[in-house]
């Protein structure tokens, strides 16, 4: 572990808290692993590139996402972390090195290996600076998304949403500043999510209607669109979202509504769903089927699954800190921001 | 409940008081008037064939939920200004659904038998739930009115009137006589269109239960339950996925029931039915009403399941008698349907007791509605089959089974 010992401190805390839950949510958990990451990067003293990379993908990098695994946001961070980095050692080693102009892996360790302190020391300011313009990135993604509002969402529409997520509320409260229209909220249970976005929203003086989670389909033929937020997108477009938000993006398909996702790009993962299961998890059913109904609990299984796979021929359209994409646009998005080689964190 | 003793002078004002509402009610559906809260489609529909006391159903509901609003108690009042504001927040989409207010029985007129009053109160907070319960409640109701009945003098006119509304019955025949044919009528509908018919059903389903089978079920229908009994009877070996919502929670009474008779069972909310699904090899679910478009009038959240099944390629069979089957159409869940209590939306426990979430001041809110759906229109490109007992038919042949066998239900 090449670091002083503040720096070790400062992981350790990070690892603590996110195990212990302090720290939750997909854009908190990102920007501070990003200023943590930036740190390590400062603070770290590097000859070749490759030791860099080491450190912040295994030292740093797997610790932070093995402290909560289910949080894919760390994970992406640290991919674009290690992207970053050998994209700014590639374009520095083109235009600073031996004008070879080739950009294999090798020959930029080799160019760093020569003349080692001297383009280390000139090579980490860049780097450090793109992570800095990474950082105020994150923090402006909400601002971002929701500048789009407006496009959107028009006048006199009904708008299902499900769960609560922090994106699709401030989308819809900046769009009511301007336009006049209503607010589905299926309730969620059992998180009840759909409670909280239903009284926030009212509060900012959105007409807003709570509906139990089996009248979905019901009502969904009045339905213009649906907006929901999500934890984490796949690479293939798939999202893993809060439980329930399946039924809902299934209804709308059948009756042709469009479906529409506010995510920033720090959700955007890597990895691919090759089981459905391998991102979900279940958790105490106690709210499901609690424990002072009797011994009944001892011969029946109860499923509470948290969250919900939902496949990407059921999503429209993502609307993103950088701008609307379809599904398919996706794997540019991956190409551009991860590398293939980071993807075993 | 012991039936009250009437004086000839009461009764004889009780049935002009019926009468007069018998004939504003025919004057309001003659006019084209369909705002009469529809209680009961599935009952209604089918006591009208036989006992045809669906006029009788509906003028003892609006008094019931008429004078719900009257203000003769503080207690009334309170309820007057509690409904008031409710009202006040009716979402845009369903404004032509009133939502119930409850019953009140202290307000209620004094002519109507105690039996039905019972019957109201018991509706009114779901202590009778499912189609099969109500409509037999109901028409166990009607017995005992007929059975307290007494022909006042000198009103032959009225009675003849009265009783054409029931039934054809000769006028000749003496009230005894009268009284012991409406009640053995009653009596054999019910045996016919339900008990029989669901033993019928569960036959013909015991055919498309087999072993290894992972059935999955919505919330509580009797004729399913008595199908997984009987299979479990006949040694079949399956498992049971149930799949609950709320606010109703109707799936619990099943699982208690199919886990003591020893079957292996799941329980799950509707939130979970798409990671449930994955093992699933059928899906059976109960009804409420069919439409003669094909159409499934059921449980809201049945659509839903029904729905991802189909995503799925899991068949989705439906077990319904033939006297659920109406000649109406509809095309959407909105049409006709019917509000509950929103204040059920904002108890988030699971549980007996009542544990107020979030929402608890919703009404002091002025943006924020409740919306309590309980039924909704499941279309007919997502079931499969349905099990009747006259057989297994698709869907599309409702009209068919209405136009064949109606006159025999009669």
């Amino acid at each position: 572990m090449t670091g002083p010992r503040d720096l070790n401190a400062q992981i350790e805390s990070l690892v603590n808290r996110l195990r212990r839950r302090q720290v939750v949510g997909s854009w908190c958990v990102s920007i501070e692993t990003a200023m943590l990451l930036r740190q390590v990067v400062s603070a770290t003293r590097w000859n070749q590139v490759e030791t860099l990379i080491k450190v912040v993908k295994e030292d740093v990098g797997r610790r932070l996402v093995m402290a909560q695994p289910r949080e894919l946001a760390v994970g992406n961070i640290v991919c674009r972390v290690l992207r970053l980095i050998r994209e700014k050692i590639r374009t520095f080693s083109f235009y600073g090195g031996s004008g070879t102009g080739t950009n294999t892996q090798s020959s930029m360790i080799n160019l760093l290996g020569d003349g080692s302190p001297m383009g280390a020391k000139r090579a980490s300011p860049l780097i450090i600076s793109e992570l800095q313009e990474m950082i105020n990135e994150l923090e402006n993604t909400y601002v971002n998304i929701i500048d789009q509002a407006m496009e959107h969402i028009h006048s006199n529409e009904i708008i299902m949403t499900v769960g609560k997520s922090r994106t699709v509320e401030m989308f819809l409260k900046t769009a009511a500043k301007k336009r006049k229209f209503s607010v589905l909220v299926a309730e969620t249970f059992p998180t009840y999510l759909g409670h909280e976005m239903a009284l926030s929203l009212s509060e900012a003086g959105i007409d807003t209607t709570v509906i139990s989670d089996s009248a979905i389909f019901a009502v969904m033929s009045r339905v213009n669109k649906v907006i929901m937020g999500t934890h984490a997108v796949l690479a293939n477009g798939g999202l893993i979202s809060v439980s329930g938000a399946q039924m809902v993006a299934t209804a709308a398909k059948h009756h042709s509504k469009p479906v529409v996702v506010c995510t920033g790009l720090y959700k955007l993962s890597p990895l691919y769903p090759y089981d459905e299961d391998s991102f979900n998890d279940l958790v105490a059913p106690d709210p499901v089927f609690s424990f002072n109904e009797g011994d009944l609990i001892d011969k029946v299984t109860l499923l509470n699954p948290y969250y919900d796979y939902v496949s990407p021929e059921l999503v429209s359209l993502f609307i993103t800190n950088t701008g609307g994409h379809p599904p398919s646009y996706l794997y540019r998005l991956i190409n551009e921001n991860y590398d293939p080689d980071d993807t075993d964190i | 409940m012991d039936p009250v003793k009437k004086t000839a002078k009461e009764l004889k004002a009780e049935r002009r008081a019926l009468q007069e509402r018998q004939r504003a009610e025919k004057a309001a559906r003659a006019a084209g008037n369909a705002a009469v809260p529809a209680k009961k489609p599935a009952s209604g529909s089918g006591a009208s064939t036989t006992v045809g006391s669906t006029s009788a159903t509906s003028t003892t509901a609006t008094p019931l939920s008429e004078t719900a609003g009257s203000t003769k108690t503080t207690d009334s009042k309170q309820r007057h200004s509690l409904t008031k504001e409710i009202n006040s927040k009716q979402v845009d989409m369903f404004s032509h659904l009133e939502i119930t207010k409850g019953a009140n029985t202290g307000l209620a007129p004094k002519e109507i038998h105690p039996a039905i009053l019972v019957l109201g109160l018991q509706f009114s907070e779901f202590k009778i739930c499912g189609a099969n319960a109500r409509c037999i409640a109901a028409l166990t109701a009607f017995q005992k009115v007929i059975q307290d009945y007494k022909t006042p003098e000198g009103m032959g006119n009225a009675i003849r009137h009265l009783k054409w509304e029931i039934s054809t019955i000769d006028i000749e025949m003496s009230d005894d006589e009268a009284k012991k044919l409406l009640c053995e009528k009653i009596d054999n509908f019910i045996r016919d269109s339900i008990t029989v018919a669901d033993r019928v059903i569960v036959e013909y389903g015991l055919q498309k239960i087999q072993d290894g089978d992972v059935i999955l079920t919505y919330a509580r229908s009797s004729v399913v339950q008595q199908l997984l009994l009987e299979a479990h009877t006949k040694g079949i070996k399956f498992k049971v996925i149930i799949i609950d919502s709320r606010p109703r929670l109707e799936g619990k009474k099943l699982l208690n029931c199919l886990v003591n008779a020893g079957i292996n069972c799941t329980y799950a909310f509707l939130h979970a039915v798409g990671f449930a699904m994955r093992d699933v090899s059928k899906v059976f679910l109960g009804a409420h009403a069919f439409m003669s478009n094909g159409a499934l009038y059921s449980r809201v959240g049945t659509a839903m399941v029904a729905m991802m099944a189909k995503e799925k390629n899991i068949p989705v069979i439906i077990c319904c008698e033939t006297y659920k089957f109406t000649d109406k159409v509809q095309l959407d869940s909105f049409v006709m349907n019917e509000q509950g209590n929103p204040n059920d939306i904002v108890n988030i426990s699971t549980t007996l007791a009542p544990k107020p979430g979030l929402l608890s001041e919703w009404l002091n809110k002025p943006d924020l509605k409740l919306l309590n759906l309980l039924y909704d229109l499941t279309p007919s490109k997502y079931i499969t089959t349905v099990i009747t007992e006259v057989g297994m038919i698709p869907c599309t042949s409702v009209p068919v089974i209405l136009r064949e066998y109606k006159p025999m239900v009669q």
